[in-house]
């Protein structure tokens, strides 16, 4: 635990009241489920732009990062951040524009007008597991720890029962209103926790000093393979369902073209500046300012500490964990309206009015925060669960989704049912091999499995599974026949 | 001073300014956003 003065404590305290008092502030208001689920569709840039940054960038990117360039330096940025900047403008030039032509809610829909019912249903089993908060909920456990001396179940409990409770009251305007205030706390403290960092290592000069000259090449020693797959992570934002409920939610396909392009000169400005602050840490941990052992992952924080003066450190520290809240309350309402919206309503009630949706959704929500937190509490390796999660997602509805936006000839239900199966199946059947069978590598974060001379990362199942979902749809376009309207 | 210190410092001002720029014209829409969530609620 890190000691904060009380300056600081107040400012967080301050911080998570106001959260709260947003979602109270909504709870009522809400007259239909497109009211509550997308905020009436009618999200300007200026609020696109502030809930698609906070949403998408948790502490897994803020950590994530950090530790990549704290241990190999601006590679973090060229090789693992800025790949993801190309998926943006692939997402604001090709796809938005054909999510806003239909009238779609939710990913699953879309899945369900190309395909039918039954596609909709494992689009919606994979994007509800995909969106289960267990990731951010661990994250919350381990700030607890770090700000307030909490054991990480507690910290899971308060912080992230804080996002569940106006997340469940205020519904997606709360989440998008508080989006916009956790993106200016999370953008404005770090940008002015650089001047802090650079005084206390003395300046940049004495980065560019002290580092190996390897921290400041473009690619370090990344292979090519390495890159390949890093670069592919960012195939998620091409499916992924909170990106795809904010186009639903804007008000135009103008706004949201406008919020990306604008979003990715704020995204690749917080991702360099993440990596110089990580880079910063080890310079102090080089010169003795922070501990020569620092965790990769806690250096960025453990830096912080010990340059930001009190107050600005408690805006630090209200600053991160907004990064989480807006994570975590956005995937949990994702997960409610596939509960509610994609199983619910088409498969037991069809006749299921504005209100009672309403409800079910708040009763999703809650089922994915309890699911996300016994996962937060079981697992010992986030890291590999969430793979897991990701990989989900993009291997059961990338290929569906994309061939049913860009190939109207190929509307074949078995083509997607094939598709999104087989895809999901052959998922959870590798990953669960490998992280039974193959062993966890603390130096590369993953479950390794050893076949022969081969070893095989749990990173590189995508590279099979993805393939498997094109197979399966390949061959439900060949032996399907039409989708009757 | 090095390119990539310029490249630090253009992404500071980028970050702070941007996002503080963003967030007030986020607060522009607000009244507007919020007497469509009104009406709607009625």
């Amino acid at each position: 635990m890190y000691s904060l003065a009380a300056i600081d404590y107040i400012i967080i305290v301050i911080y998570l009241l106001m959260m709260v008092g947003v979602g109270i502030w909504f709870s009522k208001r809400h007259s239909n489920f497109d009211d509550y689920f997308l905020a009436g569709r009618s999200l300007t840039t200026p609020i696109l732009i502030t809930t698609l940054i906070s949403t998408y960038y948790g502490i897994d990117v803020l950590f994530g990062d950090s530790q990549l360039a704290f241990t190999d330096g601006v590679v973090a940025w060229f090789g693992y951040a800025r790949p993801t900047y190309a998926f943006f403008l692939i997402a604001a030039f090709l796809l938005a524009n054909r999510l806003k032509k239909e009238d779609f809610r939710s990913l699953p829909d879309i899945l369900d007008k190309y395909y039918g019912k039954k596609t909709r249903y494992i689009g919606a089993l994979a994007s509800f597991i995909y969106s289960l908060p267990a990731l951010s909920l661990y994250g919350f456990g381990m700030l607890g720890d770090v700000i307030m001396g909490w054991p990480p179940f507690v910290g899971m409990l308060i912080l992230g029962g804080i996002a569940l409770v106006y997340t469940l009251t205020g519904g997606f305007w709360a989440v998008a209103l508080t989006d916009s205030i956790q993106f200016v706390m999370m953008c404005v403290v770090l940008a002015i926790a650089v001047p802090f960092a650079f005084n206390i290592i003395g300046g940049f000069d004495t980065m560019i000093d002290v580092l190996p000259a390897a921290y400041f090449e473009s690619m370090g020693d990344l292979s090519i393979w390495l890159v390949i797959i890093y670069a592919s992570t960012g195939l998620t934002i091409l499916v992924e369902p909170t990106f795809y409920q904010r186009i639903f939610a804007a008000k135009s396909y103008k706004n949201v073209r406008n919020a990306l392009i604008i979003g990715i000169f704020i995204w690749g400005s917080y991702d360099w500046v993440v990596t110089i602050l990580a880079m910063a840490a080890k310079v102090g941990a080089i010169q003795g300012i922070i501990p020569a052992d620092v965790a990769p992952d806690a250096s960025l924080l453990t830096i912080m500490v010990v340059a930001l003066p009190a107050g600005v450190l408690g805006l630090f520290m209200a600053g991160v964990l907004s990064t989480e809240m807006s994570t975590l309350d956005s995937y949990c309402l994702v997960a409610g309206g596939n509960v509610a919206y994609d199983f619910y309503k088409p498969a037991l009630k069809p006749d299921a009015g504005d209100d009672e949706l309403i409800q079910k959704t708040r009763w999703g929500v809650g089922l994915s925060w309890i699911l996300g937190f016994v996962m937060a509490i079981s697992f010992d390796q986030m890291l590999g669960l969430w793979v897991f999660m990701a990989s989900i997602l993009i291997s059961s509805v990338l290929v569906p989704i994309l061939g049913g936006l860009f190939f109207p000839k190929f509307h074949k239900p078995l083509a997607g049912l094939l598709s999104t199966g087989l895809g999901l199946a052959s998922t959870i059947i590798l990953n669960m091999y490998i992280m039974t069978q193959g062993t966890f590598v603390v130096e590369e974060e993953t479950y390794v499995l050893h076949i022969g001379q081969w070893n095989i990362f749990q990173e590189y199942l995508m590279y099979i599974t993805v393939p498997i979902s094109f197979m399966g749809y390949m061959l439900g376009i060949i032996f399907g026949k039409e989708k009757r309207s | 001073m090095s390119g990539w210190e310029i490249f630090t410092w253009i992404s500071v001002i980028i970050l702070g300014l941007g996002s503080i720029i963003v967030f007030i014209l986020f607060l522009k829409d607000v009244p507007e956003l919020l007497k469509k969530s009104e009406k709607e609620s009625l």
